[in-house]
């Protein structure tokens, strides 16, 4: 039985393979870096790193290439059953196991934080407050009905039911109407069509949806939707235009219903509110680089205030979530002017593992290397 | 408005208005006798008397050389400029490499001047200054572009103001600066090598001729005369008169400080009173620094600067280097190799001191900006370099640590002109935690310093085997390999570690561990590349002679991290950005590949003999 685990799990150990992940693994972080050059970061993560397979044109040649989350996947398998389970329980061998543990631990730290992490921003001006934060790349179509007395009904849908998926139906059975999607844009502008030219594109009350090229930072492509509403009681059909540019939400009327349709970054809701007291951009004497910059904010939880800052290096952790100083606005303001900044919200339950995983290889690899070093000296002494 | 306010203004206006005349113009003696003349009675009949200087004809150019007194007091002036006080010795040292690549100035009359000097010739001898060759030029389509005749000029050469100023025919600095304007609009990675040097020559004009030129008025030499450290912005004679002007009163040091400012200018000449103005500057803004707590660390980089530690260190390292060659054919030449030890040795401490002295002066851990990056590497090498020779007494590791010693501090020289910049600049925020740059930052350059030198040992291994030295040796190849190892080994641990701390570093300050940025893939690259090396032996993929083939390519892959990813010009670690490397870079990146491919030739050509056999 042993000698038969043996021989199944022997390929999965291999030093050779080994080898060869830590090749493709150097070569797609290499070709990963050079092409962000021409790429966003966030396309280029997506395309080498997050990907099963991937495509790379060398040039005008196709090659074809393992993703680096396959490679890391393989590598996690290649290290646990080679450098764990098969490694020889021998003092010699203490320290690369331990070392081996620590990598271990630090990919499954990657793992977590590809699948369960959630991350995004709040962005406030002085004085104002928020329970939510939003994401930088994901949009959302959000549906409000004025319910009177009962307040508001709410209803989501999230970007994969309808970004990537034109003529697409949405349907839900409280909405007296579908929603058709009949264009689907990443990155466009709702502009007002003009006597003097002619476009392409549906023009709905005068506006159309000028189609932009995708941006190299994701954060800043704004998505938007040629949208049908088609009536479920007499099939008649309303052309509409959702954008995150846009500052109104498009308000319909469905017998005798009133609905209020937008197009958002997708939001989430933060265990408490936030309120920007005071941002502070501290500059070096006689120049205009920031030497610190601050948010003093109040943390309100369940009725209770409290006063923290948050500054670069200097995070709030809070409820599982852990708010970070990121930018700062208007990039040309002026002394005295109202001064906005942006925090970055991160869920991440992995968020403290790297540093476990970092002393578990500190100590794996001075235990080893110390050894070795000790015999170094040893033979050397002895040879001379 | 009490007497003395009134004095003070009718001699700061008199002041002004005799000094700041319009750049390209005439200094004040210069003048003609009608314009003095009106001076000196607004000055009259506004206080009564005139002062004494007024009377004064200094010459318009110096007469003889700066006394050392003058140079002393001014070099020791505290000055605030890029966000820190610093030493205006610093400043003109800095200010000269900007505009000139070069720390000194050979006039026409063949006189040498320190960059202080040089300084003070502008500021109170602008005319002369404008004569002098300062200005650095490495294109002939930069002079082209700004309708200047280039017949019989060389490609790069330095010109003075005058030269490039010519005159108002569309020809010269006018020209210069309204394409400066037009290329300033332009996104300065988009703009060719032409537009690019023409906007940097404007700016270095610009700033010659309307901060520097003609006055001391423009610096910020007068710390606030308070000791909250929350005012932290100091103050230039220009805006103390501008306060004058407006019926302020001055605090008493500030009242001194701006009259010797303006006593500078006007006495430009007369020597005793000139000395006597910079010595009450120079007590005055000192005692408001030191009182702030803010000169010590100026007399320390005054001290150090002077010193010129790292220019000893080069020149020991390159002594060491030319005394080890000898230990290269004469191994067993005991005079030799003492004398290498002690003078590799000397340079490394002198490195340490510098990088001691550069700690102590910033309050920062060893790295905070390339140019320490590069001179911590260099002083760590060297060390672990001595630290081997010590332990095996092969030769080997005193000659690596002379290499590496000369090949580190001439990249550090050259880099310091290359990129023309304070190397003790403010930092950015993010880099504001003496915590990360002391632990992750000086992990990875330990990693870099320990991974460079195990792919100087391996290509010296190479080299070794292509040139066919010791070919009855193969202790020596052995020795040398296990050598290679040890350090990579050293080195896997810093830049594992380093790496993982960079990113927990990341996760603090931008709130994610890895965002696959162009510098933390280099780091990653080092630790895959040097992971690779350690399994592939372990695997017996790679023996002897592929151990250092391996290690000699991985150095290309610490140099590609370390510079390379910075000319990309993309990714959050902008505040490591360089330009002007790529051709040391591709030299490096060829010379190492080269030997790579040759090691690998030879390593085919014993293989298929050993076959033979």
């Amino acid at each position: 039985m042993n000698t038969l685990l043996n021989k199944l799990l022997k390929p999965f150990g291999s030093i050779g393979l080994s080898c060869i992940l830590l090749l493709f693994l150097s070569l797609l972080t290499w070709l990963g870096t050079l092409e962000q050059v021409h790429m966003g970061l966030f396309d280029v993560q997506k395309k080498y790193f997050e990907s099963l397979f991937l495509v790379h044109w060398a040039g005008p040649i196709p090659v074809p290439l393992p993703g680096a989350y396959l490679v890391m996947c393989l590598l996690f398998a290649n290290l646990f059953v080679g450098g764990v389970v098969r490694l020889r329980r021998k003092q010699a061998n203490m320290g690369i196991l331990v070392t081996h543990f620590g990598i271990l631990f630090l990919l499954i730290a990657g793992f977590i934080t590809l699948f369960f992490s959630q991350n995004g921003h709040v962005t406030l001006y002085e004085g104002e407050e928020s329970d939510f934060y939003q994401s930088y790349y994901r949009s959302e179509i959000i549906l409000h009905q004025d319910l009177g007395d009962e307040g508001v009904r709410q209803i989501t849908v999230p970007e994969e039911q309808f970004l990537a998926s034109e003529g697409a139906t949405l349907r839900s059975d409280v909405l007296p109407f579908d929603i058709v999607v009949d264009e689907a844009m990443r990155n466009a502008r709702p502009r007002q069509k003009g006597p003097m030219f002619t476009v392409d594109v549906p023009v709905v009350d005068g506006a159309f949806l000028q189609q932009l090229p995708p941006d190299e930072s994701a954060e800043r492509n704004r998505a938007a939707l040629y949208v049908s509403l088609v009536n479920k009681v007499d099939g008649t059909r309303q052309q509409g235009i959702l954008s995150t540019r846009s500052r109104a939400p498009w308000v319909v009327d469905v017998n005798g219903e009133r609905w209020a349709i937008d197009l958002r970054k997708e939001r989430y809701r933060l265990p408490f509110s936030i309120k920007l007291e005071d941002f502070t951009k501290d500059d070096h004497p006689g120049m205009g680089m920031a030497r610190s910059f601050f948010s003093d904010v109040t943390v309100t939880e369940e009725g209770a205030p409290r006063q923290q800052t948050i500054s670069m290096n200097e995070p709030l952790r809070d409820e599982g979530l852990v708010i970070y100083q990121t930018s700062w606005g208007p990039a040309n303001a002026r002394p005295g002017d109202r001064l906005f900044s942006t925090m970055e919200v991160v869920r991440n339950p992995a968020d403290q593992y790297p540093l476990y995983a970092c002393i578990i290889i500190a100590a794996g690899l001075v235990l080893h290397f110390s050894n070795r070093l000790t015999r170094y000296v040893r033979a050397e002494g002895k040879a001379a | 408005m009490t007497l003395l306010r009134w004095t003070t203004l009718a001699v700061m206006t008199t002041a002004l208005l005799a000094t700041l005349t319009t750049p390209a113009q005439a200094t004040p003696w210069q003048q003609a006798p009608g314009a003095d003349a009106e001076v000196e009675q607004a000055d009259d009949a506004h206080d009564g008397h005139s002062d004494h200087s007024q009377h004064m004809d200094p010459p318009p150019f110096r007469v003889g050389p700066w006394s050392e007194a003058d140079i002393a007091n001014a070099e020791s002036l505290p000055i605030q400029d890029g966000g820190r006080v610093k030493p205006l010795h610093t400043f003109a040292s800095f200010t000269l490499l900007r505009y000139s690549g070069k720390r000194s100035v050979e006039t026409a009359a063949g006189e040498k001047l320190s960059p202080v000097e040089w300084l003070l010739d502008t500021m109170f001898f602008a005319d002369r200054s404008r004569d002098y060759p300062v200005f650095l030029v490495s294109n002939l389509k930069v002079l082209e572009a700004m309708g200047l005749d280039t017949e019989g000029l060389k490609p790069r050469d330095r010109y003075s103001f005058n030269t490039l100023a010519i005159d108002d025919q569309g020809t010269g600095i006018n020209k210069l600066f309204e394409l400066a304007r037009e290329f300033g609009m332009i996104d300065p990675k988009q703009r060719t090598l032409v537009q690019d040097q023409l906007y940097s020559l404007a700016g270095s004009i610009d700033d010659y001729n309307y901060r520097l030129a003609g006055s001391a008025l423009m610096l910020a030499l007068v710390p606030p005369d308070t000791t909250d450290p929350a005012v932290d912005e100091w103050t230039t004679g220009n805006a103390l008169f501008g306060l004058g002007m407006e019926g302020k009163e001055l605090p008493a040091e500030h009242d001194q400080a701006l009259r010797s400012i303006i006593g500078l200018s006007r006495s430009a000449g007369v020597a005793d009173e000139f000395s006597a103005h910079l010595s009450t500057l120079n007590h005055t803004t000192v005692a408001l620094a030191k009182a702030r707590g803010e000169y010590e660390s100026t007399e320390l980089e005054l001290g150090y600067y002077k010193a010129g530690w790292i220019a000893k260190s080069k020149i020991l390292f390159l002594l060491g280097f030319l005394v080890t060659a000898i230990l290269w054919l004469r191994p067993r030449n005991m005079i030799a190799y003492r004398l290498g030890w002690v003078l590799v040795a000397a340079a490394t401490a002198a490195l340490i001191t510098a990088i001691v002295y550069r700690c102590v002066i910033r309050g920062r851990p060893p790295i905070s900006t390339l140019y320490e990056s590069v001179i911590f590497v260099t002083a760590f090498g060297a060390t672990v370099g001595l630290v081997m020779e010590w332990i095996n007494r092969q030769r080997i590791g005193l000659s690596a640590a002379a290499i590496v010693g000369v090949i580190g501090v001439y990249i550090a020289s050259g880099y310091e002109i290359l990129d023309k910049q304070d190397t003790m600049p403010s930092l950015v925020a993010v880099l504001d935690t003496n915590f990360w740059l002391a632990t992750h930052v000086t992990c990875i350059a330990i990693g870099y310093s320990a991974g460079l030198l195990s792919a100087l040992l391996g290509s010296i291994y190479l080299l070794g085997k292509i040139t066919g030295r010791k070919k009855d040796d193969p202790t020596f190849y052995r020795n040398l390999t296990r050598m290679t190892y040890g350090v990579l080994a050293f080195s896997v641990i810093f830049s594992i570690v380093g790496t993982i701390l960079g990113g927990i570093w990341a996760n603090e300050s931008w709130g994610r561990f890895w965002g696959w940025d162009p510098k933390e893939n280099g780091a990653l690259l080092i630790v895959l590349s040097q992971v690779l090396i350690l399994h592939g032996r372990m695997g017996g993929y790679l023996r002897e002679f592929g151990i250092n083939i391996a290690a000699a390519f991985s150095g290309t892959v610490i140099a590609f991290s370390w510079w390379g990813v910075n000319l990309l010009g993309v990714g959050l670690h902008s505040y490591g950005f360089t330009s002007g490397i790529s051709q040391a870079l591709w030299s490096y990146y060829g010379f190492q590949w080269l030997l790579c491919a040759a090691g690998l030739y030879v390593l085919m050509r014993e293989k298929r003999l050993k076959a033979a056999s």
